[in-house]
């Protein structure tokens, strides 16, 4: 027997189990299946309710996804949450005119004072 | 008493949802002859089409599933078109519909196994029916028990997408090159590949016991 009608007998013999397996579907099966083709005869020619959860299921899921990333996005972040602090004690500075001075003015007590101390204890002990 | 015409349609169909395949009591409340070329042709595919789709999904429900999706697609998107263009769409659009579930249970195993509070662990298990091991003997054991049927069944489903989808085009739907090279958006060279592939594959398992 060569290939090609080898092929040929098995590919018959698939067709008439294929067939079988076919007619010997349950009869729940068959009852589901006549069900889904009346419905989808009684939707012919009509277009998907938006109420329909299957289609906006995928719509809400892109909806959530735009959500969390916008929020993340907003979020500040801890190195920018360090710049706007900063940022904050110098306007403070700026708007508390006697800090300011204070931050500016050397002082002077002080550094006589350890100078003075210096001198009498020159090694530091 | 206020009755409204489509009221009436819908409990027509409510009553009948066990009716015959050629859908009798359904045809009797519309003579529209759109309605009943289409419900003879879904009559004629929904079976084969639950094969394909049970073979491809290995869930019986998911498989109700994709044809039930497919043959509204059909009936609200395609209706209009010439009948003889139906049969090559229904099963492009059940191809498609088949590979949204497979890959939505992929998607859905990589979110349960990476979600920490997922509760019930037999629920949220990833893509069981793809991670379990096939309880079923191998096709060629189920051959040798004399269930040759279930056995070209089995080894049908365990084929590449795309071999699986031609064998059965061409041999369970009786698709010529052309009709199946359409219905799976390819050149019907590939389509030759594949089903060569398909048959070389199946022979190889069963060949000594469907001859």
């Amino acid at each position: 027997m060569s290939n090609e009608e080898d092929t040929s007998a098995f590919e018959l013999r698939a067709r008439e189990l294929l067939r079988d397996s076919v007619d010997n579907l349950d009869a729940a099966t068959r009852s589901r299946l006549t069900q889904s083709r009346h419905a989808a005869l009684a939707a012919r020619g009509t277009r998907p309710s938006w109420l329909d959860l299957r289609v906006l299921a995928p719509g809400g899921a892109v909806a959530a996804a735009a959500l969390v990333a916008v929020l993340l996005w907003g979020l500040p972040s801890h190195h920018a949450l360090k710049e706007s602090g900063s940022a904050l004690d110098d306007l403070e500075l700026l708007a508390d005119s006697d800090g300011y001075e204070l931050s500016q003015e050397p002082d002077l007590e002080f550094i006589e004072w350890a100078a003075a101390m210096s001198e009498m204890d020159p090694v530091g002990t | 008493m206020l009755t409204c015409p489509a009221l009436a349609a819908s409990a027509t169909l409510l009553t009948d949802l066990t009716a015959s395949p050629q859908g009798g009591a359904f045809l009797s409340a519309t003579a529209d002859p759109a309605v009943q070329t289409l419900n003879g042709f879904l009559a004629e595919v929904e079976r084969k089409a639950f094969r394909m789709a049970q073979m491809a999904l290995r869930h019986d429900e998911d498989a109700l599933d994709a044809v039930q999706d497919a043959m509204l697609q059909l009936a609200r998107r395609y209706s209009s078109r010439p009948s003889a263009e139906w049969r090559p769409l229904f099963y492009r659009i059940l191809e498609n519909r088949i590979r949204d579930l497979q890959r939505r249970r992929t998607v859905r195993g990589r979110i349960m196994a990476w979600v920490p509070w997922r509760g019930d662990a037999e629920e949220t298990e990833a893509d069981p029916v793809e991670r379990a091991p096939d309880p079923a003997p191998g096709p060629a054991a189920q051959a040798e028990g004399g269930q040759i049927g279930t056995a070209l069944q089995h080894a049908i489903s365990l084929l590449p997408a795309r071999q699986r989808e031609a064998f059965l085009l061409r041999n369970l739907e009786g698709l010529d090159v052309a009709e199946t090279a359409r219905a799976m958006g390819c050149s019907e060279g590939s389509v030759k590949t594949h089903y060569s592939r398909a048959v070389h594959s199946l022979r190889e398992q069963l060949s000594e016991f469907m001859t």
